[in-house]
């Protein structure tokens, strides 16, 4: 019996990891957004918005690529 | 400091940047997704990479670099990334007339505009990110996946991966160049016998161009290599104590080739296709002194045997970790598992299977490596 529930019960460990995994992964991105958003210093994910308030300002561009996850 | 560190560091707002950030228009990009390949150019195996640019897209510089997996500290700092801002907003007040200066920065013509468009990624993912929870990771493309679509593209025809497609973003130590990240382009160290000391670079010179290019950071110097020939020439202008100067490097034939590549996030995929997902590390000294294995002989130990999919193809193949390669496609001479990748991946094409020689234990085995 035991050596039967064993690969069951290893996969639900395994399954329940990988899924904890992911949480966390997106957990990291939408808290990323949520801070970046709140500081209100960056324009995010929206380069067209900043290549025009560049344009207007007559600032330079500082674009920032992050690979959060 | 971790590459989250500071970026972390950024998004909040370092006191210290405050002034010289204010004076930039800031966008922070997350995501792979309908990025603009035929503007943003930048070594993909990266996690942080900023670009300095025009309202008119002319790009200023760029900045972040990596030449190892765990210590981002080794090659970015803080301190590094002010004289970049500083030199950006410099290049932006003498711009256009500096405009022929930064021609040779600009970004080169690509096959793909955006990620999405490379056949490997194409129909997998959409412009824009799903926000929703447990969704947004997934519908992210990261930008390594863009590195590994491009080499793939060379393994579907059939064809060899050349030098600066394997080797990308070369660091400056490849040529012999250790470069302070404290600094835009100032020599740490100059490595004997190396292109960069024959050139006569010296501790302390501030690399101010490269090829003509303004330099603000590794970075820059980076994508100088990058797209450089092989063999090559390249002019440097220098500072020495005050006084300019001008040096010139020569780069021997296969000079890409001292790059060590083990640390990227792409090499995983090479390893899928080149080793069927072990992952090789060389023999210490005492390990080969102990096996009786000379100094010129090929000793790499099997780190890691890939256990899903692709990666398992070694595994099926009947390697085991601990094995020590000592002979792989009638190979014998000692190499690093980065020079393998490099014969493999330009002499043997997917379909083909090469002999591979390993010691386990007492035992030697031939064993036969699928390549894909």
């Amino acid at each position: 019996m035991f050596r039967r529930l064993l690969p069951l019960a290893v996969g639900l460990f395994l399954a329940a990891n990988n899924l904890l995994a992911a949480q966390t992964r997106d957990q990291m991105v939408l808290t990323d957004r949520d801070n970046v958003l709140g500081g209100g210093k960056w324009i995010y994910n929206d380069f067209t918005k900043g290549l025009d308030e560049a344009a207007r300002t007559g600032k330079p561009l500082l674009v920032v690529l992050r690979c959060v996850p | 400091m971790a590459c989250s560190a500071f970026d972390g560091q950024l998004v909040r707002y370092d006191f210290e940047l405050q002034k010289l950030m204010e004076q930039f228009v800031r966008v922070r990009v997350v995501q792979g997704n309908a990025l603009d390949l035929s503007l943003f150019q930048f070594d993909t195996d990266l996690t942080f990479a900023a670009f300095f640019l025009n309202a008119d897209r002319t790009v200023y510089g760029r900045f972040g670099t990596r030449s190892e997996q765990k210590r981002a500290d080794k090659d970015i700092t803080l301190e590094g990334f002010r004289e970049a801002l500083a030199g950006a907003l410099e290049l932006h007040r003498n711009y256009p007339a500096n405009k022929s200066a930064l021609l040779g920065k600009q970004p080169l013509p690509v096959k793909f505009k955006t990620p999405e468009q490379y056949p490997g990624l194409a129909g997998k993912f959409t412009a824009t990110l799903d926000f929703s929870t447990n969704k947004v990771a997934r519908s992210c493309i990261h930008c390594h996946q863009v590195g590994e679509a491009q080499r793939r593209l060379f393994r579907a025809d059939s064809q060899s991966i050349p030098d600066d497609v394997l080797y990308p973003w070369p660091v400056p130590d490849v040529i012999g160049l250790s470069l302070d990240p404290k600094a835009k382009a100032k020599v740490a160290s100059v490595a004997a016998g190396s292109a960069a000391l024959n050139a006569g670079f010296k501790t302390g010179d501030e690399l101010v161009s490269l090829e003509g290019q303004p330099l603000l950071s590794i970075a820059d110097v980076q994508w100088v290599l990058h797209h450089a020939k092989d063999p090559a020439t390249l002019k440097a202008a220098v500072r020495r104590d005050g006084r300019p100067l001008e040096l010139t490097l020569q780069l021997g034939k296969s000079w890409r080739q001292k790059s060590d590549i083990s640390w990227r996030s792409t090499t995983w995929d090479l390893r899928r296709m080149a080793l069927g997902g072990l992952v090789l590390k060389e023999l210490d000294e005492a390990a080969r002194s102990q096996l009786a294995l000379p100094d010129t002989a090929l000793a790499l130990r099997v780190y890691h045997v890939g256990e899903y999919g692709d990666h398992a193809v070694a595994k099926k193949a009947g390697f085991k970790k601990q094995d020590i390669v000592v002979s792989c496609d009638d190979l014998t001479q000692r190499m690093s598992e980065s020079d393998l990748l490099h014969h493999l991946l330009q002499k043997r094409m997917p379909g083909s299977r090469v002999p591979v020689t390993v010691l386990r234990g007492n035992e030697k085995l031939t064993l036969e490596l699928p390549l894909q």
